[in-house]
Order: C-alpha cells, then structure tokens, then sequence
C-alpha cells in the first residue's frame, strides 16, 4: 500500500513538473513575443541605432532548446525512477520468498534436533528424521549455490568446463540422471527425435538447465507429471523442445518469466514456494553457450514447451570455439575433447 | 462428543513444508494430541468442513489459499478456535494482519519447539476455560448491553454489533474478576499468554475498544474503569 501510494507520488510530481514545463515555455514564448513587439514599435525611438529588419530568432531557439532538454531530463529521470521502483518491489519480492525458503529447512532441521535432542525417539524414525535433516541440508546448499552462481555467471567469473559433447548421448545421459535423483517414475521422460551433431558445452550447467525445467514442471502439475523431450538437429542449430503436461503460462506472463526474480502469483498454482531465480538463471546459462530459450504454452491447463537452441559445434567452430578459447585461457578450463 | 472433552485435543496442522510437518505431527502426538495434516489451502478447508478441531496451526505461504484467507473463512464459521499461525514472515504488517484476519498468536520460523508446544498447550487451555466459563454464564448483561459469550454477539446501545474472540475473553475475564483491580500484566498473562510481542499498549487498545462499544461516555467509564497506574476494574455494582 506505501509502495502504491510512492508511486502516486512520483507520477504526481512527474506530472507537475511537466506542467511548470510547459507554464515556463509558454512564459518564454509569451516574453519573447511581447519583448520582440515593444521593441519593434518604440526601439526606433529610443535608439535609433537598433535594427529590427530581421528578427533575433537565436535566444529565442536556444531558449527553447534550453527548455525541451529540461523536459527530457525530467521524462528520463521519472523512466529511470519508474524503473528503479520496479526493480525495489522486485528485489523486495526475492527477499521475502529467500527468506522463506531458508528458513524453512532451518526451521525443520532446527525442529528434528530439538526432537531428538528432548525426546526418546524410536531408531526408525531417528533414521527418517535424519534423512529429512540431510535433505533439507541439501535444499539450503542448492540454494546458496543458486545465489552465489548467478552472482558469478553475471559477473562472468563462473569457471565454465566447456567441451564438445555427441548432443544426444550427452542430453540422454542427463535425463536419465534427472529421472534418478527427482525418483521420478519410468514413464515419466520420453525422449524423441534424433540429434546427430556435436554442441559444445558445460555439461554442469546443461544439468542445472533442465534440473530447473523439471522442479518447475513438478511444482506446476495438477496431476501425474509426462514430461516429452524433443532433440532435432539441423545444419547450424540444436533444438531441444521441453514440454509438461502442466498448468501452463498466461500468453502475458510468457515473456516475463525470465527476468531476474520475477514470479507468477496465481490463485490456481498448486506451489507458492520459489524465489524467481529459476528461469533467470536458465536463460543465462544458455545464454553464454551462445544459444536461446524460448517458451511456448497452448494455454491454462494445457502445459508449457521450453525451446532451447544451441549452435551446433560443426557450424559453430570459428566463431564460437574461438570465443570459448578465449574464456579458457582466463580460467584454463576449457579441454576440447575431440581435438 | 469433541475428542478435546476426553481428553485428547484434536489440532489441524497447515503446512505445506514435508519435512516439517512430520515432525511437527510426531511432536505433538507424543504430547498425546490428535492431529491432521492438511498440505494446501483447499485441503485445510475441507478438513475444517468435515472435522471438529480444537486448535488450528496455520502456515501463510500455502498453495492455493494462503494462511490469511483461511484464518479469516474459519472465523466466518468458528469465532473461539485458537488460530496459532507459524511462519516465515516475520514483518510487523505481516504479524498484524495475522492477528487482524483472526489469529491468536504468531510464531516465527525457526521456533524453539519447547516455545511451541508451550503455547499450544496455553491456547488450548484457554480455549477450555473459554468455553468452560460460556457453559456457566453464556450471556452477560449489564446497563443497556447484553452480550452473547457462545456466539460473540452484542446488542449495546449503538446497535447489533460482534466482539472478537480476544475482545469477549477480556471482557469475560474482567467480569469474572469484578471488584478486583486487576493488572496490565495479570492481563496480558491470562488472556495473551505474556506473548512477549504483545506490549502493554495493547490491552490498553482492547480496553479502549471495549469501553467504545458499552460505555455511554467512554472517556467516562462506569462499566471498565481504570485503576492509575496500576491496571482496570469492571465495577461490581454494574451487572444486573
């Protein structure tokens, strides 16, 4: 409510500072005009010397000039102010849901060990409070992870491992290990289509890629999770198209759920939990492989495709190893596999 | 017959956190309380529909329809169920609405379970004596008001109006207690269980609140009066 009454705020200032703009121009005018009258009827009789054969349009412009710069200060300030407060209700937005989710696994190993501290607890359940204590462990550390590896991908310091990769062995590899460590059903993953070209990537990162597609296909499904991949190859791009059987995303929200903390808040998603990292940090990555991400979904209920792009490596050599070359040498962790 | 009369208190549990409501629902049965489960907003609604609760513990951030939302459907059907809601938020505006859409208390995570069980255990024991003492005297008179302890209802000179659950315990409190002057402290222990969030100020604002709805002149008080700087009084002489 502050938040909406500071906007209002602003937008009122922005307004009256555009109509003392405009009194102050039509003041300018309005002297120029009356100055340049009088002068034109009694400059004659008072100094003959004066000409006014032709009119002095020159304070006049630089008058004017002076005054619209004025206006566009004020227009570029009020867009960056505007901006600014978007970006605070953001950022304001990521503190709480960071705060909530890490505080919660707090909270729960806090709870297990005042448990096991204080009670008698059977070695069944000892062992099933421990293995609770273990994951939410690994959620604070896959969280911390998150905010100190986004920081670094954004600062270009994160040491990427980049090799050339077979595309569909590699994407396989990958899914079968997601299948694994989510404990996801057999039928769950289907894989399609043939990709017989060479990327070049970060395998670590390809994993954190779709490991973050898959956490938000799970927290966005009402019923039993189908996930389908689809691997296509052409001559200069590999194609992989990611799609659940989800709660889909509004044609509105599409384009905005790659920014950095943004969240959908909606009465129909079955998971509030989040901090709007997620996507941010999957465009990135993909981002410095050289290639895009897209998203399409037919609408509600009817479930999202993720389109990701990379270049392929044959197509790609120059310019893009040349790149990654580059990188290696500041981080000297680049091997090029097959070469 | 409600389970909470033989005994064994029944709580609903909201927490969409795995890990931690198992363990909640472990510490809480071994205190001998019956609980449920419920791990979405939809879900605790339907449990409220079909099951009699003692005690609700209410996370904010569900799925579907937050803590707020909930407190304030379950007040809507059951003004006296203690509402301790637990969560994460921890801002004063978050703490407020809390206690404004109808909670009682508010816990933070991360809590100290002994804390927890602490106030569980006080808020169920009020909630007996609450209904232990509507049972005895369910309606009360005195001057032009009438109030209806079972159903949180008033009728005083400014019309039909309805008390909240915290309003009706301190007026019942300091009706039990006429003639006696009773302290800010001795207050806030009995009726807010000395939650250490709650300052003074605050029973000072709900006697205020009270004196609004049944005093004629409630810069003149005949009903609650005030003992200086030592607490209130309700006027024994007052109740027919």
């Amino acid at each position: 409510m502050r938040k909406n009454r500071s906007l209002l705020y602003h937008v009122i200032i922005f307004i009256l500072a555009q109509l003392a703009w405009l009194s102050l121009l039509g003041l300018w005018i309005y002297w120029y005009v009356y100055n340049y009258l009088v002068f034109k009827k009694v400059g004659n009789q008072i100094s003959p010397q004066l000409s006014y054969d032709t009119t002095n349009v020159v304070p006049f412009v630089v008058g004017l000039v002076l005054l619209v710069g004025l206006s566009l200060i004020t227009t570029w300030i009020f867009r960056n102010l505007n901006v600014q407060l978007r970006l605070n209700k953001l950022y304001d937005n990521f503190i709480g849901n960071i705060t909530h989710e890490l505080k919660s696994p707090l909270s729960s190993i806090q709870l297990y060990l005042e448990t096991l501290k204080s009670r008698d607890v059977p070695p069944e359940k000892q062992k099933e409070f421990i293995d609770f204590m273990i994951k939410d462990g690994n959620r604070l550390q896959r969280l911390i992870n998150s905010i100190l590896e986004i920081s670094a991908l954004e600062q270009k310091k994160l040491a990427h491992n980049y090799q050339v990769y077979d595309a569909e062995p590699l994407l396989k590899q990958l899914f079968i290990e997601m299948a694994e460590q989510f404990r996801l059903p057999q039928d769950t993953i289907t894989i399609d289509g043939k990709a017989d070209c060479k990327i070049v990537a970060d395998k670590l990162a390809l994993k954190i890629i779709f490991d973050n597609l898959l956490d938000n296909a799970l927290k966005y499904s009402l019923n039993s999770l189908k996930i389908n991949v689809k691997l296509n190859c052409n001559e200069k791009i590999f194609t992989i198209e990611f799609s659940d059987n989800g709660i889909g995303i509004p044609q509105l929200e599409r384009k905005k759920i790659f920014n950095k903390f943004y969240r959908i808040y909606r009465r129909d998603i079955p998971n509030v939990k989040g901090t709007g990292l997620g996507l941010y940090w999957v465009r990135e990555i993909v981002r410095n492989h050289g290639g895009k991400i897209s998203v399409a979904s037919e609408g509600e209920k009817k479930g999202t495709t993720f389109t990701i792009e990379l270049p392929v490596y044959q197509a790609s050599k120059k310019r893009f190893v040349n790149k990654l070359l580059t990188k290696a040498k500041s981080n000297k962790q680049i091997t090029l596999s097959d070469e | 017959m409600n389970d909470s009369e033989t005994g064994a208190s029944r709580i609903l549990l909201v927490e969409d956190e795995e890990t931690l409501a198992v363990g909640l629902e472990y510490n809480l049965s071994e205190e001998g309380y019956t609980v449920s489960w419920a791990k979405d907003g939809k879900e605790a609604l339907k449990f409220f529909d079909h099951e009699i609760f003692d005690l609700i513990i209410l996370d904010i951030m569900l799925p579907y329809i937050n803590g707020f939302e909930i407190a304030e459907k379950v007040r809507e059907r059951d003004p006296q169920i203690p509402i301790l809601m637990l969560t994460a938020r921890t801002t004063k505006d978050d703490r407020v609405k809390g206690l404004e859409t109808g909670a009682d208390d508010y816990i933070t995570k991360p809590f100290h379970l002994e804390e927890l069980l602490l106030r569980v255990k006080r808020m169920l024991k009020r909630k007996k004596w609450y209904r232990k003492v509507s049972t005895e005297m369910p309606v009360v008179e005195f001057g032009k008001n009438k109030i209806d302890f079972e159903k949180l209802k008033c009728s005083c000179s400014t019309g039909e109006i309805r008390i909240t659950p915290r309003e009706a315990m301190l007026l019942k409190y300091l009706i039990e207690n006429k003639g006696k002057i009773i302290s800010r402290k001795e207050l806030l222990e009995n009726v807010w269980h000395m939650n250490p969030d709650i300052e003074t100020r605050t029973v000072d604002i709900f006697i205020a609140r009270l004196r609004k709805y049944f005093e004629e002149d409630p810069s003149n008080p005949v009903y609650i009066k005030s003992v200086r700087g030592v607490g209130y009084i309700f006027d024994d002489l007052a109740l027919t």
